[in-house]
């Protein structure tokens, strides 16, 4: 079990990139994968693509983030690949539901987000259980909604 | 066996891992606790408790008379408000107990943070602990896991207690833990009696393997 006790930089900042774009050619870097839910952990074990098994314990200032470099060395490097966030967009067609989607989505505790006149809530598990809720909400269940990952939910 | 990166000093970890205890009000929050201090001080845990509760320091004033501990490592807080608004929405209070808790005993390992008493709706925010834990109970009905609480769902590990009124109060017991655990899907669900101990030496093993990385 190989101990990453502090995130060393982003793998876009020059100090970095240089060295990590050279070991990609010579095999040198492993990716580990983070889900959304495990993200915002300073604790946690995650086993990387090739298998080393890592425990994370990072400073309370600090976080990972897609990109984060774990471990850097002459031989390999450790980065942190986010996995894509999953939200469920909503389209209101008028103010009155917008304002009953607003309310319920306080209600029943959803992180979500605005773009412009969408309301975003995460996926932070089965979209079932989502559904489960929307469809008992009468005037919610009506409203237009997609999946949207990455940019498509900027 | 823990490895270091090259350069890298070995040693204590940097800052001392969060944990977290939340569930309803009367579900067995603070017997844990008091079943959990013996078991982490057989295994060598250097650790401190912050208690959490609406207007009092009740649960704060139970551990530091229990004898289990020493009562300068348990701090309360005052929640004021619903006990989920300082574990999730605004967890700063409980932030500033841990940091002040790390400050006062250096090579502290652990905090193990308890929530007031909510409801089902209640989770802790990922800012405040590492790793959290939801405790339900037998005389609460079996009914709860069906229910499918965000707390029950979201929650690292959902503890079932009073494993032994299960006959007094006309629950089934594996039926109960069987919902539960198919309601959380490969996440754990383990039961235990925090009054005679029975099943809380695997929580602390639990708790080792998740936050404290030990075998």
């Amino acid at each position: 079990m190989l101990m990453i006790e502090r995130v060393l930089g982003s793998r876009l900042e020059p100090a970095f990139h240089e060295r990590i774009h050279r070991l990609e050619h010579s095999g040198g870097v492993d990716v580990v994968t983070v889900s959304t839910v495990d993200m915002p952990r300073r604790r946690l074990r995650l086993v990387s693509a090739r298998g080393e098994d890592l425990a994370i314990a990072l400073p309370r200032d600090q976080k990972l983030f897609d990109g984060a470099v774990l471990l850097l060395d002459e031989d390999r490097a450790i980065v942190v690949r986010a996995e894509v966030e999953r939200w469920l967009s909503f389209q209101p067609r008028s103010i009155a539901e917008g304002v009953e989607l607003g309310y319920h989505a306080g209600n029943l505790h959803w992180r979500i987000r605005f773009a412009g006149e969408r309301l975003l809530v995460a996926l932070e598990g089965p979209i079932e259980g989502y559904y489960a809720r929307i469809d008992a909400l009468p005037g919610v269940a009506s409203i237009p909604r997609i999946v949207v990952t990455g940019e498509m939910a900027a | 066996m823990l490895e270091r990166p090259q350069g890298q000093k070995s040693g204590r970890l940097a800052s001392a891992a969060r944990i977290g205890i939340g569930g309803p009000v009367g579900s067995g929050k603070t017997a844990l606790i008091e079943r959990l201090i013996p078991e982490l001080q057989a295994r060598d845990v250097d650790f401190a408790v912050v208690t959490n509760d609406l207007v009092t320091r009740e649960d704060a004033e139970r551990l530091r008379r229990s004898g289990l501990i020493d009562p300068e490592r348990v701090s309360a807080v005052e929640a004021g408000a619903c006990p989920h608004t300082v574990i999730r929405e605004d967890p700063t209070l409980n932030m500033a107990a841990g940091d002040d808790l790390e400050v006062r005993f250096p090579g502290l390992e652990l905090v193990i943070f308890e929530s007031g008493g909510d409801n089902l709706a209640s989770t802790f925010s990922l800012d405040l602990v590492d790793w959290w834990m939801f405790v339900i109970d037998v005389a609460g009905g079996d009914d709860i896991p069906r229910k499918k609480g965000p707390g029950v769902l979201k929650c690292d590990l959902l503890i079932v207690n009073k494993v032994d009124l299960a006959p007094h109060v006309g629950v089934d017991l594996p039926g109960m833990l069987e919902e539960a655990q198919r309601a959380r899907g490969e996440r754990p669900v383990v039961a235990i009696n925090a009054r005679s101990g029975e099943g809380v030496d695997t929580v602390a093993d639990m708790i080792c393997r998740a936050v404290l990385f030990r075998p």
